[in-house]
Order: structure tokens, then C-alpha cells, then sequence
């Protein structure tokens, strides 16, 4: 089987998010064939001419056999795929990398810490763990953004309030003229000392600036979390997606097939990283 | 590949003349002297192989690792692009006179590439490859292939036996080779070729040329406990004042290295826009603009870049592969424009430790 050869999947919708963030609802063309993938992983999509960029999943695996990422459109690929309409074709390779460990934190009360489209890839986990909830203890979500605005997915926000056993707090850093916001102003980790979850059992799932992450799980290890319960969804530039390019190495790490979903405690002590 | 192992002896003649006839039915590549250094070319007469060479500055892996490769091709139709697979034909190539150092050079590179995942545009080109090694005689000042055991000649390497990364490797008695074939792929190359089974003597002879070689390395890095000696270190001094002060990211230390398998991938389309070649070419970890990412770059900086290089040959490697990433061949450090050199580093920070 050739891994750099690209499958082809019609766009089926899409949805804007955000000024510049957008889901693309995706199903692939051969036939029956399903993507078989977890919460967490990604794929790497590509335009012919426009190259490829890993993506992650932004909603569990569908009955009806479609999948979605969501994008921000920042670079040369992802402003490409801003200009396709429904019927068109994108390239697909994947799915690729680590999956949230949704089995391992059975049973426990989940904290998931999110900042800015680093919602995406924790969206398929918040999803699939609703669908199972009894499966889980409390679920709590902290999510920070830039601005009221960047807020992505925020249209579900009720639905998942609504949700037993869960909190949803929400934190900006700034409040543009124009736009209304009630909430915390703030970094997320201002949001902990509202959090109510016990740090000797539960599971901590971030993703968000390497710089967030950071002070997330330093700031959960200070409050008595385990390291080895912190799992954290990290992001380089890759060309491959299947451990060859080299590029997303993080010491002996390969983002793309040891991760993108890590334990905190994986990546202690290796330099060029922020966490 | 099976275990089969053979042996037999062959007049210098009769290998030359073994090469002319098989170029019937290869590519032959061979170190080719060529200025100060050798370099492996592309060879119509055996006549052209220098059978002396010390080192080349491009590996041999890297005939294999072309600099550029096509992965996939989008061809327009009234459907859009459909998807081709690269379907260029391939020549059987033989690569031939390859030192240890560089066939054990071959072995790493194949754990990424032939490893759990594979990388199809490789495999491709590999398994139309033949590779006949050639032991090593010519130490150079460089050379620190015995501190791997990854040469000066071929044998047992991570517990694996020869018979792997190549097919056949020589031995140069004087106006005679001793042959070894592994597996029926190299025997079958030797089968028609006049030869005679060796003497006792022809492998004392092998061995003793074994021991000479050995005794010629001036260099050596020592391996013991390396890996963890440099994580140990990842914020040694050396980084900054090495990397600071000398490196220049010129990238010719990855550009030479025999495992180095980073690459880049980038679209090239047709002005009609009629098909697009998604292709790769190598890149390196030395460059700038490698680990940028949106918004930053993990490894902006001299120091943290040659702390990659550096560390990943001698440390990350053997996490990630079971083996380390360099097997001592010395062309980083000979083509290091400021003489920066690895074992030298791994030396400075290990007496470092011990002073401690």
C-alpha cells in the first residue's frame, strides 16, 4: 500500500465557525469505504498544486459515513480549501497519529483545558464522550480565546451545558469594540480556581498554544494532577504523515506517529518544545 | 533474505570482468575517482572503479535516496484531478564497492523508510537494487566506523547476521577477492563466474587484513552509555558555544550523512495546469525554516539546531530504531565548513561529566 497516495473525498458541506475558521463535511468518493479513525487523530488534506497539511478531525466518526475537519484559514493550503464549494473534491490521506485516550479515562471525571482552534481536535472527544456519557464521571471544558468572536463552535455551547454532570466555562483575552461579552476576561488558567473536579482521579485533555499548555499543566501538576494523567495534542508542520519527512520530530519523538495525543509526562525534559 | 552464506575466491580479472558483463543488465554505480575525494558514479568498465577509495562525499545510500523523487501525480480530467501512483520504470541498478560503514549506513536508513510503515517511492527503487560491499582496507583520518561496529569490514551488527544490506561483499586479498554471498540473490550473481573455493589461508589472510585495517583508526567516539550521556546533556554549553559560534546551517553534514532521511515535499504543475507532480527533495534539520510552524519556530537558533543534529544521530536514534544514527563514516565533520565534529562533542561533554 502506498501512504503518500491520496484518496479522494467529496466536500459535502460546509459550515463557517468563525471569521476565518470553517468546517468542511467530507465523505470519501470509492465507493462504500469508510474512514475508520479515533477522536484526536488527523488527516493530512491536500490540493493538488497547494501541497498537504495535517489536519485533525473536528467530530467523531459519522453513521452515515462522513467526517469533518475544521480549518483556519492561515496558510497557503488552508486558504485554498476556503475557496471550495460543496461537490468539490479534496485529497485525503489518513488517518494518522494517536487518539485520545477515550478508553483509559472510563470511569473518571474529565478536564478538558482548550485555547483557540486547539477546540478542534478536542471537539470529537467532547462529542463522543457525551454520546457515552454515562461512561464518565463529571465532564468540565475551560475554553479560552482571543476574542468572543474566535469562540469556535460556540452555536453548541447550549447543547453542551445542557449535558449531565458538565460545566462549560469560557474565558477571552480581549473584548473587541463592538462585540459583547459578559464572561471572564483572562488566560484560561485564570479558570481553575473556579474548577471543582478532584485532581487524585481525574483526566486532564489540552490542546491550544504550546505556550497555553504550558502553564495548563504546570499550573493542574502545582494543584496536585498527575503528569501522567495530563494528555496534551501537540502540532508541527509535516510533509508525511507517517514517521519519513522528519519534520515533526520532537527529540525522539515523531508528532505524527507518537503522537499528535501525548502524556504530559512523555515529553519531559526534551528542548524545543514550550511545554 | 535467507541465510545462506558462500564464499569462494576470485582473480581481480575475472571481477572485472564479472562487472563488465553485468552492466549487460544494470545501472552499475562504483567509486570513481574523481579530484582528491571519489565520488560514486554511474560506470561503463570496471576499469573505472578506484578499488582504493577512502570515503565519497555523497553515500551510496543517497543512489537510492535520490535527492528528488516523484510520489504522486494529479492528472486533470473533465472530473477533476484524478490521482496517478508514480509509475516511472526503473532500471535494475547495482551498487557496487561499498564500504561497511556505508552499507550499515543503508541498514539505518532502512529502518525509516522500510520500518513499520513503509515508504512506497523507497521500496520502490530498493527492490530493484543489488548491493555488493566491498570491506575496507583505506582508514581514513576521519573514518571512526570501528567505534559502531559498523566496520571497517562486514559482520555481525545488532544481532543481525550479514546477510543483511547487501548481497555480496568482497575482500581484496591482493590480485585476488575473497567473495561472500548471502542468499540466493548473491549467490546467483557469482554463479557464473570462475572462481575457486578458498583456502584456510585465504581467510587467515581476510582476518589479518581485518586486524591491520583496525589498526589505522587515529579517531574514535565511545559509544558506552552515549545515548543517555547526551539526553543528560541536552543544556550542555557546547550547544551555544559550538552551535553560536561556529555552525554555520549550511546543512552539509545532513546533505553527506548516509541516514539522513528528512524531506520536503512541494507541487510542481505544468503551465497549463494539466498535472500537478507532487515531488519531494531532501531538507534538512540544519535549515532555518525547518521546524517553523505557524506563528514561530522550534528551533530558531544555531544551538538548537546542531543539538538536533547532534543528538538525534547519537541519542533519539536508538529510541527511536534500536540502533544509533551514525555509523562513524566522518563526512559531516570532513565537510563541515568549520570543522565542527561530532565526536568531539560527544567527547567534550562526556569528559565534562566525568570531571564532575
Amino acid at each position: 500500500m502506498n501512504l503518500q497516495l491520496p484518496k479522494e473525498a467529496l466536500l459535502v458541506a460546509t459550515k463557517n465557525r468563525t471569521p476565518d475558521t470553517r468546517s468542511f463535511t467530507l465523505r470519501l468518493r470509492d465507493g462504500q469505504e469508510r474512514l475508520d479513525f479515533r477522536p484526536g487523530q488527523f488527516n493530512m488534506l491536500g490540493l493538488p498544486g497547494f501541497g498537504e497539511a495535517p489536519i485533525t478531525f473536528s467530530a467523531p466518526p459519522q453513521q452515515d459515513g462522513t467526517f469533518e475537519h475544521t480549518v483556519r484559514a492561515v496558510g497557503r493550503l488552508t486558504k485554498g480549501l476556503m475557496k471550495l464549494k460543496p461537490g468539490d473534491t479534496i485529497h485525503v490521506r489518513g488517518p494518522f497519529g494517536t487518539a485520545w485516550p477515550l478508553d483509559q479515562v472510563k470511569g473518571k471525571d474529565i478536564l478538558v483545558v482548550a485555547g483557540g482552534v486547539g477546540m478542534v481536535p478536542l471537539r470529537p472527544f467532547i462529542l463522543e464522550a457525551f454520546r457515552r456519557r454515562s461512561d464518565y464521571g463529571k465532564i468540565v471544558i475551560l475554553f479560552g480565546a482571543r476574542t468572543p468572536g474566535e469562540l469556535v463552535f460556540r452555536e453548541e455551547f447550549d447543547s453542551w451545558r445542557s449535558q449531565a454532570q458538565t460545566t462549560l466555562l469560557l474565558t477571552v483575552d480581549e473584548v473587541p469594540p463592538g462585540e459583547e461579552w459578559k464572561g471572564h476576561t483572562g488566560v484560561v488558567t485564570g479558570l481553575f480556581a473556579e474548577t471543582d473536579i478532584d485532581p487524585g482521579t481525574a483526566a486532564v485533555l489540552t490542546c491550544g498554544p504550546e505556550i497555553m499548555m504550558r502553564f495548563v499543566a504546570r499550573g493542574l501538576i502545582l494543584r496536585r494532577f498527575s503528569p501522567a494523567r495530563i494528555h496534551v495534542s501537540l502540532e508541527r508542520r509535516m510533509r508525511c504523515g507517517t514517521g519519513h519527512c522528519g519534520h515533526c520530530q520532537l527529540g525522539p519523538k515523531f508528532i505524527c506517529k507518537d503522537g499528535p495525543v501525548f502524556r504530559y509526562e512523555e515529553l519531559s525534559g526534551l528542548p524545543d518544545t514550550l511545554l | 533474505m535467507n541465510g545462506q552464506v558462500s564464499a569462494r575466491i576470485v582473480k581481480k580479472e575475472s571481477i572485472e570482468t564479472w562487472i563488465n558483463d553485468l552492466r549487460r543488465d544494470y545501472e552499475a554505480y562504483a567509486p570513481v575517482a574523481a579530484g582528491k575525494v571519489a565520488s560514486f558514479r554511474r560506470i561503463e568498465r570496471a576499469a573505472e572503479i578506484d578499488w582504493n577509495y577512502s570515503s565519497t562525499t555523497i553515500p551510496p545510500s543517497k543512489i537510492i535516496y535520490a535527492p528528488q523523487q516523484s510520489l504522486v501525480r494529479f492528472v486533470k480530467s473533465d472530473k477533476g484531478y484524478q490521482v496517478e501512483e508514480d509509475a516511472a520504470v526503473i532500471a535494475d541498478r547495482a551498487l557496487l564497492a561499498v564500504h561497511p560503514c556505508d552499507l550499515h549506513g543503508l541498514l539505518v536508513l532502512e529502518r525509516t523508510f522500510l520500518g513499520q510503515m513503509k515508504d512506497a517511492a523507497y521500496e520502490r527503487v530498493r527492490s530493484r537494487v543489488t548491493v555488493v560491499g566491498l570491506n575496507c582496507q583505506t582508514v581514513g583520518e576521519k573514518c571512526f566506523c570501528a567505534s559502531f561496529g559498523t566496520g571497517p569490514f562486514f559482520g555481525f551488527w545488532m544481532r543481525q547476521g550479514p546477510p543483511f544490506g547487501c548481497d555480496a561483499i568482497l575482500t581484496d586479498l591482493g590480485e585476488r577477492f575473497l567473495v561472500e554471498t548471502f542468499g540466493e540473490k548473491g549467490e546467483m550473481l557469482f554463479v557464473k563466474v570462475k572462481s575457486s573455493p578458498p583456502s584456510l589461508d585465504d581467510i587467515g589472510e581476510k582476518f589479518k587484513r581485518e586486524a591491520a585495517a583496525k589498526e589505522r583508526f587515529r579517531k574514535t567516539l565511545n559509544t558506552r552509555d552515549l545515548p543517555a550521556l547526551m539526553r543528560r546533556n541536552l543544556y550542555h554549553p557546547t550547544w551555544r558555544i559550538t552551535g553560536e559560534g561556529k555552525c554555520l546551517s549550511c546543512t552539509n553534514c545532513t546533505m553527506v550523512c548516509p541516514t539522513c532521511f528528512c524531506y520536503d515535499t512541494w507541487d510542481k504543475a505544468l503551465l497549463d495546469l494539466s498535472v500537478i507532480e507532487r515531488a519531494r527533495r531532501w531538507d534538512s534539520c540544519q535549515d532555518e525554516r525547518f521546524a517553523e510552524v505557524h506563528g514561530g519556530n522550534f528551533r530558531s537558533t544555531h544551538e538548537a539546531r546542531l543539538r538536533q543534529f547532534v543528538c538525534h544521530k547519537l541519542s533519539y536514534w536508538v529510541e527511536q530504531y534500536g540502533c544509533f544514527g551514525c555509523v562513524g563514516c566522518g563526512r559531516c565533520m570532513t565537510w563541515c565548513p568549520t570543522g565542527i565534529d561530532l565526536a568531539e562533542i560527544a567527547a567534550e561533554i562526556r569528559a565534562d561529566e566525568e570531571r564532575k
